[in-house]
């Protein structure tokens, strides 16, 4: 079995203007020492599925029934969403699984140094003393290139630069030798020689901790520097998936290709962008059948807005769940 | 280390430069206000049937000083307030102010600050809980108590316990003591009755003050609970208590204590109303009678000093306890 695999999940939303479907019963796999590229525009779902491996969307939050979330812990595996109780969700949150955001700044607590966050972290998932914990997190701190980090470990975030902060949010996330790290937008509000940076770090970690990485971005262009895979989502399903290379270079589902064409070309930078026409539907107001129907250059009329397409294999380990690519091709089970 | 003490030291010398302005202010409303001492208190004294000439007014004046300019008596009387602690004598009662306030100021900033202390006590915690609470009953039973807090005026709040213990204990729950230690010495008895007392006044002062910071902790609460570095916190498996008040509490708290001077105001000022009506012998009811009543501008001046002071000293030491708490405050006073 894969380190983590998801399975028919769908996120809902309890809200006053009713139940809001945010993730529309996807599943994806993610194998130890791979890394899975999210992408999506804002409002896909991709942060939502990323919060449910751990359960930290809000309290209006609920999943569907067949909905699973099954985690390879040494021999045995546990159901995510099984787990009732913050007390349970321990051995995922932070231990199993560790998370950073697009937002390093916010994510550590503004009156609380690094050190003291990371050391709280240590406390809950090691039996390590407390100055063993100390003398991790700094040799954490030095292993992400962060200078002078025994004065950094006494700092707090807001005498960091942005890039040092995202690096100590790395050190602190890997602190604990998870086996899948979840980086949500982890270099979106960097600058772009900051994000090469990080992104450099991140690989050369992923070497070194071997361990599994879901990516969340917009960016394709981040995606084809580190996925190995990727996932491209929209309104809440995975519309393609497949080995990034694959994806990316012969897109199958009409959404991906227009979001690879919306990107500048630097070959051609004379040429006008061309823009996805329209925007993302509110999630109260799901278009039925494929989800992209409305926004779609190739969508056939009649059967698009009333049917809902299958993934198929349009190449081994390349999936497109689109009418057009149907034909030819076996369905997948 | 040495900044932080010179931060102190910037802190109280820009209090005391506050208090300094704020007595000049004082000392010139009671100047406004039409006659002076030794016409008053001639005036009162014509009104109990003593014939009364210009020329005693004019004794009167050159013996109490008021010949002299105003700002020399302006800079007198603050400096005897500042360095010597000396209001002088009073107006109308000609009874030396010190004398006259000495144990009412006691009781006045005790059931003042005993109000302040027992909203806080309340509201942090309870404010606190109900913001992450989901049991609606609990949150709108806070929210209906506190909104009637905020809404409901002191006097009246005063006036319907009053009309309620009269009518069902017999005995009204007026006065700061009973009989027998009215004039006693000060001692535990006396001060445990006191307590027995003075709860009562504590309790009206501070509902009103409860609902306010209730309802200010419930909402920074709300919104620090949503912010991304709890989430941050929860995805890093700390949970319950740890996290309910080591990250939202604990820093939704510096908005919270920064208001306790603006608390210890609103109570100062509802203080005189509450004691009125319930026959409290302390420095609020003084202040309404100098006043109102006896348009004893010494007396009126001495208590508006006094109430400022304990405000501004008030904010001194909440500042201080931000600054501790904060790094980010300290760092931008700090530097």
């Amino acid at each position: 079995m894969s380190l983590l695999s998801v399975e028919n999940l769908e996120v809902l939303f309890n809200t006053d203007d009713g139940v809001i479907t945010a993730v529309d019963k996807i599943g994806f796999e993610l194998e130890e020492g791979e890394v899975l590229g999210l992408v999506g525009e804002s409002g896909s779902g991709k942060s939502v599925t990323a919060k449910s491996l751990m359960q930290l969307n809000p309290l209006n939050t609920f999943y569907g029934k067949n909905s699973s979330i099954r985690l390879k812990l040494g021999v045995g595996e546990l159901d995510v969403l099984r787990l009732k109780s913050s007390k349970e969700l321990v051995v995922v949150r932070g231990g199993a699984i560790s998370m950073i955001f697009q937002e390093p700044m916010a994510s550590f607590a503004p009156a609380i140094t690094i050190g003291s966050q990371m050391v709280e972290q240590l406390m809950i998932h090691t039996s390590l003393s407390r100055s063993a914990a100390q003398e991790l997190s700094i040799e954490m701190l030095q292993r992400v290139g962060i200078s002078e980090a025994d004065k950094r470990f006494h700092q707090y975030a807001f005498e960091l630069s942005g890039g040092m902060r995202q690096r100590a949010m790395i050190a602190m996330a890997l602190s604990t030798k998870p086996k899948i790290l979840i980086a949500d937008e982890p270099t979106t509000a960097l600058d772009v020689t900051i994000q090469a940076q990080v992104l450099d770090l991140m690989k050369d970690l992923i070497q070194e901790f071997g361990m599994a990485i879901l990516f969340i971005t917009h960016d394709l262009g981040v995606i084809a520097q580190v996925a190995d895979r990727v996932a491209v989502m929209y309104l809440g399903r995975i519309v393609e998936s497949g080995p990034v290379k694959q994806v990316l270079h012969s897109p199958a589902h009409p959404y991906t290709r227009s979001l690879l064409n919306s990107l500048p070309k630097l070959d051609a930078l004379d040429e006008p962008l061309t823009p996805i026409p329209g925007d993302i539907p509110s999630p109260l107001e799901r278009p039925p059948g494929c989800v992209f129907h409305t926004r779609c250059p190739e969508a056939i009329a009649g059967k698009c807005s009333s049917e809902i397409p299958i993934s198929v294999n349009v190449e081994p380990g390349h999936q497109s769940a689109c009418f057009l690519n149907e034909s030819p091709v076996e369905k997948t089970a | 280390m040495i900044k932080f003490l010179q931060f102190i030291m910037i802190r109280a010398v820009m209090s005391i430069v506050t208090l300094l302005i704020v007595s000049f202010i004082v000392f010139s409303m009671m100047e406004l206000v039409p006659g002076n001492c030794a016409e008053r208190y001639i005036a009162f004294k014509n009104t109990q049937g003593q014939n009364i000439t210009i020329e005693d007014i004019q004794a009167e004046e050159r013996r109490l000083g008021l010949d002299k300019p105003y700002l020399i008596r302006a800079f007198t009387w603050m400096g005897n307030v500042f360095f010597q602690g000396k209001f002088g004598d009073s107006c109308i009662l000609r009874l030396n102010i010190n004398h006259l306030l000495s144990d009412k100021i006691w009781l006045s900033l005790g059931m003042s600050i005993g109000a302040l202390l027992l909203s806080y006590l309340l509201a942090v915690p309870i404010g606190i809980y109900s913001a992450v609470s989901r049991n609606p009953i609990a949150n709108n039973t806070v929210r209906f108590i506190s909104y009637l807090g905020l809404a409901l005026p002191s006097f009246l709040f005063a006036l319907m316990i009053m009309l309620f213990t009269t009518v069902y204990f017999g005995e009204s729950m007026s006065g700061l003591f009973s009989k027998e230690y009215r004039d006693a010495a000060w001692s535990y008895a006396k001060f445990m009755d006191f307590l027995s007392r003075a709860w009562l006044p504590i309790l009206i002062l501070g509902w009103a003050a409860t609902a306010f910071a209730l309802q200010t902790v419930r909402a920074l609460m709300l919104d620090e609970i949503d912010k991304l570095y709890v989430t941050a916190a929860r995805a890093r498996g700390i949970f319950g208590r740890n996290l309910l008040w080591r990250y939202p509490a604990r820093h939704s708290l510096g908005p919270v204590i920064n208001s306790i001077g603006f608390d210890l105001n609103r109570i100062f000022s509802e203080l005189p109303v509450v004691a009125l009506i319930m026959t409290l012998t302390e420095m609020g009811s003084l202040l309404i009678d100098a006043l109102a009543f006896s348009n004893d501008q010494q007396l009126a001046g001495a208590i508006l000093v006094i109430l400022t002071a304990t405000i501004v000293l008030i904010n001194f030491i909440t500042d201080i306890i931000l600054a501790l708490m904060d790094p980010r405050v300290r760092q931008g006073l700090l530097g």
